[in-house]
């Protein structure tokens, strides 16, 4: 089932006179369990996305489905089982942490004791009776999380989570964020300009460039479409084994003390070839494209 | 139902909303201590000697009345030119050196500026309590546990007009009851006029009506603009110098100015405006009813409330 469908989105601002489209005809699906990654670089349209499905912005044109409900039209009734931390965390300064969840939960019919655990599970606890507003940036994220976890929400929206974080910060929510989805108790759509983060973390990703989804799916297969073929030999004598290979009529390029061999359709033929002319393979491994790659060719072009 | 109780979770929660308690307690402790050393009981003897004196000054105005119809000139009305003394504004309690508090003519007097002085406070309240949600961003943060904008709205509103009106409700009970404990101990209960409780309840009444409305009116200008500073600005902007451009170059228009219809529905009794009057125009007094006060203010509220909720409905939010 799909916790998140949009279809054909479009969201267009005025800005000096002048249309810009933030979607562009965004079409997304995100299926159950798991975390799913919403990678694209700044301005390329996530947290719209993230608005027009929490119902903050109305999308000009398309179609958006909550937990299996068109949104904003039937909001009301899938919001209780969705959690949303969307950019900085937005709660009163003078009120401490535990106080603004206190209040948030009360509007919800949650038990108190669910403050106390989600205060816990981000590690607040100690400092839960300070005003908001005395919190370090990383603290304010911790709570914003917090908040979007009172629910014990079906799916997680998270919009820049590690934004303010410090190194310790960052890895603390990245395995957060990875339990939450490797016990199944909910779906997380993390929005993030980070690579790294998404690598780690992300069974599935999208990518938005321009307002438009350009890749989506497993981690891996998205590595691997963007994978051109390319493998690593290792040998015992390199250089005549590259003019076997070029004989074999592949295209090679020496690197130190391994060669890399171009646009290989069948690995096993090489290994023949080589082999044949009495070259024994020591190690042959694909070069995998990786997520930073794939992602600046799949979104060159974005201003 | 939660979103109500977490309203009021909320509200109790504002440390503006306690300042404000605080500061009001404060102006009653010492009120209340400055016109207990002011005022006292009177002797008999303060009492005459005052009655003396407000005879011999009811005598001398009368014959200056007298003098002036005089000086009229024949068939000239002379109600306009000569005003007759009126005996019941020359009370010996008046003329006394001793000053009592008088119960008949300072609780009514005192209903009208403390609930005044209350409304002011309660537009802060109205005004801080959407505006910090806006300057916040808060507000938004609700959205993802209540996505109903309009429902959100109301109930904050509900919460902060019921407020509002038990605050007003209280300070007039703490009024009444330290004015008449200041009539028993330094003045007098004395000489009540016919239905005086029964009007000083309607006075209350309005009174908390007028706080509750400006509660209402700064959560809707706040709530327009987005910002409590915002709104404090254009409610002192209007009072300053919109309405007094309107009094000095539209005059026909000041009984659709704020203050005439703030006026006509707290006062006691209702309020008379010159209207026109410029160049070869002749004058004209217009009467503003409590009535008339009570639904301008209420209109103008309500119209302010819709406006913001609708923008607040159709927007997108950031």
């Amino acid at each position: 089932m799909a916790v998140i469908e949009v279809s054909g989105a479009v969201k267009a601002y005025r800005r000096r006179g002048r249309e810009q489209r933030a979607l562009d005809g965004l079409n997304l699906i995100v299926d159950e369990g798991g975390v799913h990654g919403f990678l694209g670089p700044n301005g390329s349209g996530k947290t719209t996305t993230i608005r027009v499905l929490l119902g903050l912005v109305r999308s000009d044109e398309g179609t958006s489905r909550l937990l299996g409900q068109p949104v904003p039209e039937r909001l009301p009734d899938v919001i209780g089982g969705v959690g949303a931390l969307v950019e900085t965390p937005l709660f009163f300064p003078n009120f401490s942490g535990r106080l603004n969840l206190q209040l948030l939960a009360e509007t919800a019919g949650l038990q108190r004791t669910r403050v106390e655990e989600c205060l816990e599970i981000v590690g607040l606890s100690d400092r839960a009776e300070d005003a908001f507003k005395g919190y370090s940036l990383g603290m304010k994220q911790r709570l914003g999380i917090a908040a979007a976890l009172l629910k014990r929400p079906r799916l997680l929206i998270l919009d820049e989570p590690s934004n303010g974080l410090d190194p310790g910060g960052i890895r603390d929510v990245r395995e957060l964020i990875r339990g939450l989805g490797a016990k199944g108790e909910c779906t997380v759509f993390l929005s993030s300009h980070l690579l790294a983060e998404v690598e780690q973390v992300c069974d599935h990703v999208s990518i938005l460039a321009r307002g438009r989804c350009v890749a989506s799916g497993a981690v891996r297969d998205v590595l691997a479409s963007r994978s051109n073929g390319d493998v690593r030999v290792r040998i015992a004598d390199p250089l005549a084994a590259r003019d076997v290979i070029l004989g074999g009529g592949y295209q090679v390029t020496v690197e130190q003390d391994q060669l890399r061999v171009h646009a290989v359709p069948a690995p096993a033929e090489l290994t023949k070839l080589l082999a044949d002319h009495g070259h024994y393979l020591q190690e042959l491994t694909p070069v995998a494209a990786d997520l930073e790659s794939a992602f600046l060719a799949l979104t060159e072009g974005t201003p | 139902m939660n979103l109500i109780r977490a309203e009021i979770h909320r509200l109790r929660s504002r440390r503006f909303l306690w300042g404000i308690v605080g500061v009001a307690a404060l102006a009653f402790v010492l009120g209340g201590s400055i016109a207990a050393g002011k005022h006292s009981k009177l002797t008999a003897a303060d009492l005459a000697r005052g009655q003396e004196q407000a005879q011999a000054a009811l005598t001398q105005q009368q014959e200056f009345y007298d003098q002036c119809v005089a000086q009229q000139p024949a068939g000239q009305p002379v109600e306009q030119a000569c005003q007759k003394a009126d005996p019941s504004l020359f009370r010996g309690e008046d003329f006394a050196t001793q000053r009592a508090f008088v119960l008949a003519r300072q609780l009514p007097d005192g209903t009208v500026g403390v609930g005044v002085l209350t409304a002011a406070a309660l537009f802060l309240l109205g005004a801080t309590w959407i505006g910090a949600e806006w300057s916040t961003r808060s507000l938004v943060a609700l959205l993802f546990w209540e996505p109903r904008r309009i429902k959100v709205l109301l109930t904050k509103l509900g919460v902060l007009l019921v407020a509002a009106a038990a605050l007003a409700v209280v300070t007039q009970a703490v009024w009444f009851g330290v004015a008449n404990l200041l009539a028993s101990t330094r003045g007098t209960r004395d000489n009540l006029p016919p239905h005086f409780y029964a009007d000083i309840v309607r006075a209350e009444g309005r009174v908390v009506l007028f706080g509750a409305l400006l509660s209402g009116l700064g959560f809707a200008l706040a709530n327009l603009l987005r910002n409590t500073g915002a709104a404090l600005g254009v409610a002192a902007l209007y009072l300053a110098v919109l309405e007094n451009v309107v009094r000095v170059l539209r005059p026909s228009w000041v009984e659709w100015l704020f203050t005439s219809n703030a006026a006509a529905l707290v006062s006691r009794t209702p309020v008379h405006l010159q209207v026109g009057g410029r160049g070869n125009q002749p004058s004209h007094e217009i009467v503003l009813s409590h009535l008339h006060g009570g639904l301008y203010l209420t209109g103008l509220v309500a119209g302010l409330l819709a406006l913001g909720g609708v923008l607040f409905a159709r927007r997108d939010l950031q």
